[in-house]
């Protein structure tokens, strides 16, 4: 369908749209016309990705004169593919309407380990060595040397990709990854540096989370976008912790020593250039001390990791002479592990300022402040010199050069923390010592101030006045849109008793409780045998699933439920767990139906849809509060409070009741679907805690469903699903407020004051 | 049967007992011969399938052999064959050839029939006597064909299919992994019982143990020292010291291949993730996620866990087993083999894994594309299927009877037309009316004198009893038994003849192909000619029963009546009607 939205001509793929939806495009397009941030919040399962697609595209169509680029930012890969399958369908939609003129080149960037098409390169098994074993056939020195001696392997598709140069362009269209490799394949042409070329001219790219807010690899993608352009952080309830985790680093004993292994290498290198190629040492400590700590045009395939520290934040210098001869540097970063690995060896919990760490190296191992900060420069520099390819094995001392770089830089938001070993596990000794970020709004604030417009959206970011604060920007439209339903297709449930009445929780003195984890069995037990289809259950830890379904193991009510359906769990490895969703989705489509077990905050929490006959029912074990006993949350929840006047209290729960609703929340994805949600937890009836979930749950949550026990929950779930398998009219018409618009309904209204009237 | 004459080697036995001559048997579809081959024997036949009543056959699957059993008027004749196969070939052409001369008058029917179909057909005639009187009567005149008769009986038919299921029984979905022992509790030692369901599904589950068994036994050791090891391997695991299964492993590297990792799992899995649905595809989001570089982002904030990764290799968790055990049950078993023997059973698995090799790039992307669209924003396209509702039963069958109401209106249209409709206010106007009167007056005056009405009474009742049992049930002073076995066979008759028209009478409407229309012309003849008889029947009786008969046959010929009637109303609306569209 077509319609105004006061100057923009919207074209959207769909017959019909939901209120809510053009309501939301309409908030969306006044951000952009006011060229500021905005922060939404809108129900899942009401077609978010589509509403915002379609505004911007359709924005950008009706201005032509000020072309405005799309980077569209997600937080896993399965949902940029999803994202660019969408975007497919709506610029199909576009060029049928339209023409050529609507052609637009869009696509989605990952890396090499998903884009690589060359064989040999693949069958590395990991992200990093996929990397190293890419370099170690297109850096550009290997590729003089194969240019001398044809013995030396390159890579055909980068080769050919070289040879083709400035004709190896993407032709318009939305290329999801897939369509990235395949015409890779056809034109022999490498996908992976193709498409990293591409996206300075793409219309619309959709990548990451990280490769903006990540200054490691920020600093190599997204260099050089233009400042016109919108940024979109979909499902973004977590940026904060996105954000925090980009500038942290850790340091354990393996660090130490592979450090140890690597600086030895290098060592050797160095000597080996010394009796060799001489030159080339002096080169580089002549360019450092014309103050370029890289040659400027760096090719593609050489970029490594790029600096950790913000590029606000890096000082535009030459690097300091006390590391300018290679040997030197290598003395320096000798004593800086030296001196991490004293600090390794200590009894207790610490915790320090940056200020007071960086003070004490200076004492201790002699380094000064902008040393550390030059480190990672330095290293780079060096790793160039000695042409090192395989850089999966130099991890070790490039973490230690990011601790160096980030402590030397910055003095406030972070804090340094050394644990002699893990507190749930005291006898084991591990100790870490952690450089953590405190302040989200460190890694995002050149994201706000660099891009016009920064749209931040998820179906969770209530209470939504918290976000502009942990973040630090000032929205200017902030908005949390509710559910307008034909029917009352969810059905949340507080289930705070088991069938013997008992109370059931997995406060930390009840968890183990066998009559709570029995309860809990029952609840499911039961559940199965009256729910159909797929199940999804999120318990609050690995450990403590890993516990309960033993115990019901042992106790048989495991054997009990799977007479009933299959069962499959989410385990901490990620590709047994994709091959457990694919198979939990196939017994679902044959109608065997199945339970699948899952964490909160784990993987499959974070980015699956467990939608229609996926999910009919979501079980959430438990509240999923954090660690609390963690020192790093202690302190950053210290740091909250100095610095954002946010209660520790307030956060926690805050933080709990987010992924709590994240997790129930993939059960939806339209209207016409519907699912339950159990939160099997007393704690969840205490007003404090239930305030806090979005209020599309909310509005849902009957009073009476407040506070039941299981016999009652299976009463209500077995009403719920008779009511739902009843047809209805999608309109909504009935009811006297539409839930569905046609074209001529919008036309009626062409100002839309008739759809803000809904709301 | 094609050659419509089959060869087999056979025995022929003149009683169960018998030890049976070795010999030749031919079948032709007129006759079978039985040749021994001991030529003195005098164990010769040649018989025609004329004597030949019926047929019988042991089995699939029973402990008897192959037997086939041609009964004829004196005795049998049984022939063992030698196996399964052979029986059905000869089983098959001896229902052709019986069921050539079962049938004298046979009615061209469209269908084709398989041979097994129409054995079953000819099998259930000869076992139900009055079904082939049924059958005779209606369809060798003409007045049904073949299919139509068989239509309503698919009941009768089916019932011998469900026998053999098509579908094949999949894994039980527990846990084998604990296999629980017994123990005698006397001495320090446990017992397994494995069935080879178990020990299938072992093998299904652990492609290593599968492999194992495949390479050791019988070359390297037996098969109880095969799953001996195994169930050591178990309890080991079940003990959960990775330390201890490591030593043992160590020791004995025949264990080792059952505590460690499953290798070919891994391989599979490698190999399965890459067909996964990419949304899906968590590998995927590992490989884009620089964040969690090695030591980079945050390590112990609680949220993550903690694993002890000594020792790894010989820990094998339950949620991993739970996972596989569901991915074997969806796999399911796609085989019907023998269980019997473990080692054929391990091989026909070997075989299968090969030839479940296939990439399907195309179905990945199908499926994403599937999984973006919202349903309920697409126009809503008609729907070929009314959506099914039923919200409550009552409404449900209330309005229906308002449409049979309705219905049965159009067939009497013209004929009678009561006003029953009265508003409530007069209803209830005309019972206050009423009441009032009772109140003024009393009862006084009854419509009919008490001995009037206690007569009627009487002669109603009686009426009840004897009309009670005119189907001919078992009641002992029914009036059926009063007329003569004749008469009471031939109304017997009419009436199921009756009941089996009537039936394809009223399933054809609403008429809608001409097929229907000509079904039922021809059953309108039909059942006005046993209209006809049974006014014989009523006409010819003795005057003494000629009242029980009436009563007998009045409701007979009312149902018949009323077929009758709705024919022509039929005719006569569609004939008002006009043609429509399609014809009907």
């Amino acid at each position: 369908m077509k319609f105004q939205i006061e100057d923009v001509t919207v074209y959207f793929p769909y017959d019909n749209i939901y209120p809510e939806q053009y309501a939301y495009m309409l908030e969306l397009k006044r951000a952009l016309d006011a060229k500021g941030h905005c922060l939404l919040e809108m129900p899942t399962g009401t077609g978010k990705t589509i509403a915002l697609l379609s505004l911007i595209t359709s924005y950008v169509l009706s201005k032509p004169h000020a072309p405005l680029k799309l980077l569209y930012c997600t937080r896993t890969v399965h949902e940029m593919e999803k994202t660019l399958a969408e975007l497919k369908l709506l610029h199909d939609y576009q060029i049928r309407h339209l023409g050529p003129a609507a052609k637009i080149l869009a696509l989605g960037l990952s890396s090499r380990k998903n884009l690589c098409v060359n064989q040999r390169v693949l069958t590395a098994e990991n992200r990093d060595s996929v990397d190293a074993g890419c370099r170690k056939l297109t850096a550009s020195w290997v590729r003089a040397l194969a240019a001398e001696n044809t013995s030396v392997p390159t890579c055909e598709f980068f080769e050919q990709y070289e040879r083709a140069g400035s004709a190896a362009v993407l032709p318009p269209g939305v290329y999801t990854l897939q369509d990235l490799r395949i015409f890779g394949k056809e034109k022999g042409w490498c996908p992976y540096f193709l498409a990293r070329h591409m996206v300075q001219f793409a219309n619309v790219v959709v990548y990451s989370y990280q490769y903006l807010l990540d200054p490691k690899v920020a600093g190599i993608i997204s260099k050089e976008m233009q400042k016109e352009s919108v940024v979109v952080f979909d499902e973004a309830h977590n940026i904060d912790n996105v954000c925090i985790e980009a500038l942290s680093v850790s340091v354990r004993r393996q660090t130490i020593e592979g450090a140890r292994r690597n600086l030895h290498r290098m060592s050797q290198e160095i000597d080996k250039f010394k009796a060799t190629d001489a030159g080339r040492l002096r080169a580089e400590y002549n360019r450092l001390v014309e103050g370029l700590a890289l040659r400027g045009d760096l090719p593609a395939t050489d970029a490594w990791l790029a600096n950790p520290a913000l590029p606000d934040d890096i000082l535009k210098e030459a690097v300091p002479g006390n590391i300018r001869r290679a040997e030197h540097f290598m003395q320096v970063l000798r004593r800086l592990v030296q001196y991490l690995e004293g600090r390794l060896e200590t009894e207790n919990v610490e915790k320090e300022g940056p200020v007071g760490f960086v003070t004490s190296i200076l004492n201790h191992a002699g380094i000064d402040q902008k040393t550390l900060k030059f480190c990672y420069d330095r290293l780079h520099s060096l790793m160039m010199t000695l042409e090192i390819t395989d850089t999966d094995e130099f991890l070790h001392i490039q973490t230690i050069c990011d601790f160096a770089t980030l402590v030397g830089t910055y003095a406030r938001g972070f804090s340094i923390i050394i644990e002699p070993f893990d507190e749930r596990m005291p006898h084991i000794p591990d100790p870490v010592l952690q450089l953590c970020c405190h302040d989200a709004s460190l890694a995002i604030r050149p994201v706000f101030e660099r891009f016009q417009s920064v749209v931040i959206t998820s179906g969770t970011l209530s209470p939504i006045d918290l976000y502009p604060r942990l973040l630090n920007f000032n929205p200017v439209v902030s908005r949390s849109f509710t559910m307008s339903l034909t029917r009352d297709c969810i059905c949340p449930m507080v289930l705070t008793r088991g069938s013997d009445q008992l109370p059931v929780s997995t406060k930390f003195d009840m968890r183990s409780d066998l009559g709570v984890v029995r309860n809990y069995g029952r609840l499911l037990l039961e559940m199965a045998s009256v729910v159909p289809d797929g199940i999804v259950c999120f318990f609050v830890s690995y450990s403590y699933m890993d516990g309960i379904v033993n115990t019901w193991n042992e106790t048989g009510i495991l054997k009990e439920i799977m007479q009933h359906k299959l069962v499959f769990i989410e385990t901490q490895d990620v590709v047994e767990t994709t091959l457990a969703l694919d198979n939990y989705r196939k017994a679902c489509d044959c109608g065997r139906g199945a339970i699948f077990f899952s964490v909160a905050r784990g993987k499959v929490a974070e980015g699956i849809d467990f939608d229609r006959h996926y999910g009919r029912l979501v079980i959430m074990f438990g509240v999923p509060f954090q660690y609390t006993l963690s020192k790093i949350l202690l302190a950053r929840l210290e740091y909250l409070r100095d610095t954002f006047q946010i209660k520790e209290g307030d956060f926690l729960t805050f933080d709990a009741l987010r992924q709590a609703a994240q997790c129930v929340g993939r059960v939806i994805r339209s209207k016409a679907d519907y699912g339950m949600m159990i939160f099997a937890d007393k704690r969840y009836s205490r007003h404090d805690k239930r305030s806090k979930l979005p209020s599309w749950i909310l509005s849902h949550l009957h009073d009476a469903h407040l506070n039941l026990s299981t016999d009652m929950a299976l009463h209500t779930a077995r009403e719920f699903l008779r009511k739902m398998a009843q047809p209805y009219d999608k309109t909504g018409g009935s009811t006297g407020r539409k839930t569905l618009l046609s074209q001529e309904d919008l036309e009626k209204t062409a100002d839309g004051s008739f759809v803000e009237s809904l709301f | 049967m094609s050659s419509g004459k089959v060869v087999k080697k056979a025995k022929y036995k003149a009683t169960v007992k018998d030890p049976g001559t070795p010999g030749i048997l031919v079948l032709t579809e007129e006759k079978f011969v039985f040749k021994p081959n001991d030529p003195t024997s005098s164990n010769k036949l040649e018989v025609d399938f004329k004597f030949i009543k019926s047929h019988k056959h042991t089995k699939e699957g029973s402990n008897k052999p192959p037997w086939l059993n041609l009964t004829h008027s004196q005795g049998s004749y049984i022939f063992e064959l030698e196996t399964f196969s052979d029986l059905h070939v000869c089983r098959e052409l001896v229902g052709i050839a019986l069921s050539k001369h079962g049938e004298a008058a046979k009615v061209v029917s469209e269908e084709q029939l398989s041979a097994a179909e129409m054995g079953q057909r000819i099998k259930l005639l000869q076992e139900d006597s009055k079904l082939q009187k049924l059958h005779k009567e209606l369809v060798a005149s003409g007045k049904l064909t073949e299919s139509e008769f068989w239509a309503t009986k698919k009941q009768l038919l089916d019932r011998d299919e469900n026998r053999k299921t098509k579908q094949q029984i999949g894994f039980k979905n527990s846990l084998i992994f604990d296999t629980k022992p017994t123990s005698d509790g006397r001495i320090n030692q446990v017992k397994f019982q494995l069935t080879p369901e178990i020990k299938y599904q072992i093998f299904a589950l652990k492609p290593a143990v599968h492999q194992a068994f495949l390479n050791f036994v019988p070359s390297k050791m037996s098969e109880v020292d095969f799953w001996n090891k195994y169930f050591k391997a178990e309890y080991l695991h079940s003990t959960k010291n990775a330390v201890a299964a490591a030593a043992e492993a160590a020791e004995d590297e025949d264990l080792a291949v059952f505590l460690k990792d499953d290798e070919i799992l891994e391989i599979e899995a490698r190999k399965k993730v890459r067909r996964v649905d990419p949304t899906l595809d968590m590998e995927a989001d590992q490989g884009d996620d620089y964040t969690h570089l090695p030591d980079h982002g945050i390590f112990r904030d609680g949220s993550k866990e903690i694993s002890e990764a000594q020792n790894s290799l010989y820990r094998r968790t339950l949620l991993q087993d739970l996972n596989r055990q569901g991915a074997v049950v969806l796999e399911g078993k796609t085989l019907d083999i023998e269980m019997e023997n473990p080692r054929a059973a391990a091989e026909v698995l070997a075989r299968r894994k090969q030839e479940s090799d296939g990439v399907v790039e195309d179905e990945r992307r199908n499926r994403i594309s599937k999984m973006t669209q919202i349903e309920d924003l697409q126009a809503q396209d008609d729907h070929r299927f009314a959506p099914l509702c039923i919200k409550d039963p009552r409404d449900y069958f209330d309005s229906q009877q308002v449409n049979a109401v309705k219905a049965l209106d159009d067939s009497q249209a013209g004929m009678e037309k009561i006003k029953c409709s009265l508003s409530s206010e007069e209803a209830y106007s005309s019972l206050r009316v009423s009441i009032s009167k009772i109140k003024a007056s009393g009862l006084r005056d009854p419509l009919f004198s008490p001995e009037v009405a206690l007569k009627v009474l009487n002669e109603l009742t009686k009426n009840i009893s004897s009309t009670k049992s005119h189907i001919g049930k078992h009641s002992q002073d029914s009036i059926l038994d009063i007329l003569p076995t004749s008469t009471k066979e031939k109304l017997l008759d009419h009436w199921v003849c009756s009941q089996e028209l009537l039936r394809h009478f009223w399933s054809s409407y609403p008429i809608t192909t001409q097929n229907l229309a000509n079904k039922t012309r021809r059953l309108k003849d039909a059942i006005s000619q046993v209209y006809s008889k049974l006014e014989e029947i009523k006409v010819s009786a003795k005057s003494d029963l000629r009242h029980q008969v009436s009563l007998i046959v009045h409701p007979m010929q009312q149902a018949l009546d009323a077929a009758l009637l709705h024919y022509d109303a039929d005719i006569r609306k569609r004939n008002a009607k006009g043609a429509k569209p399609n014809g009907f």
